[in-house]
């Protein structure tokens, strides 16, 4: 947290959400926000806006195109990759531990 | 690379990580903004709203359509990312922001006006 060189968080007791996402500091974590965006990253630092520093990012826009004949929605994907990110919080919906799959 | 002269802004960027993006000034960073356009510059001030103040900024619009601008303000609100330059240390930079926050509200500590009063 910002103010960690004068109040040292020490309780590593979860008593709020937020302490679950303390929990993935220094982890690489999944984030979804909003407009179809979602970022992987390694969570460097947070605060109570969900406001975030994330290491090593990878963002993936997604879009969906409607084809004109057979009204078929088309999901397409962009990537890109960011070293390092400072997140705004509000743009946030939630945040998780990356998805495994198998 | 001055602190921000309200006691309430000062507070506000103590508490939240709005104080790396002011350990920024006078670097060179793009920020995203919410509507997909991007400005590159470098920074001269962001305050605890994270409303930024970049000069001699290239900024590219949603379509793509490249400009370059002397001075950009941007909304905190529709800030979406802010890219940190890969050499800098984020901690070092916050607690030199904070240090600093400290030595100014230390400034008047003994016969002058406290910001907050110590109850014991």
């Amino acid at each position: 947290m910002a103010d960690d060189a004068e109040q040292q968080q020490s309780s590593n007791t979860v008593e709020e959400p937020l302490d679950l996402i303390r929990l993935s500091l220094d982890e690489r974590i999944y984030v979804k926000m909003r407009n179809d965006r979602e970022l992987r990253g390694r969570l460097h630092a947070y605060d109570q806006h969900l406001n975030m520093i994330l290491g090593d990012v990878e963002e993936t826009v997604t879009t969906v195109e409607i084809d004109e004949e057979t009204y078929e929605e088309i999901y397409k994907s962009t990537k890109r990759n960011i070293p390092m990110l400072f997140v705004r919080g509000d743009g946030v919906v939630l945040v998780a531990p990356p998805l495994r799959v198998g | 690379m001055d602190v921000s002269h309200s006691i309430r802004e000062r507070t506000i960027a103590e508490n939240s990580l709005v104080i790396l993006l002011q350990g920024l000034h006078g670097q060179v960073t793009t920020v995203d903004l919410r509507d997909e356009s991007t400005a590159r510059g470098r920074v001269i001030n962001v305050d605890a709203f994270m409303n930024i103040r970049l000069e001699k900024v290239l900024y590219r619009d949603r379509r793509g359509h490249v400009s370059s601008m002397d001075d950009l303000f941007i909304t905190g609100r529709n800030v979406r990312y802010v890219h940190i330059p890969d050499h800098m240390n984020i901690i070092e930079t916050i607690e030199t922001q904070l240090a600093k926050i400290h030595r100014v509200r230390n400034f008047g500590a003994s016969g002058g006006r406290k910001e907050y009063s110590k109850k014991k």
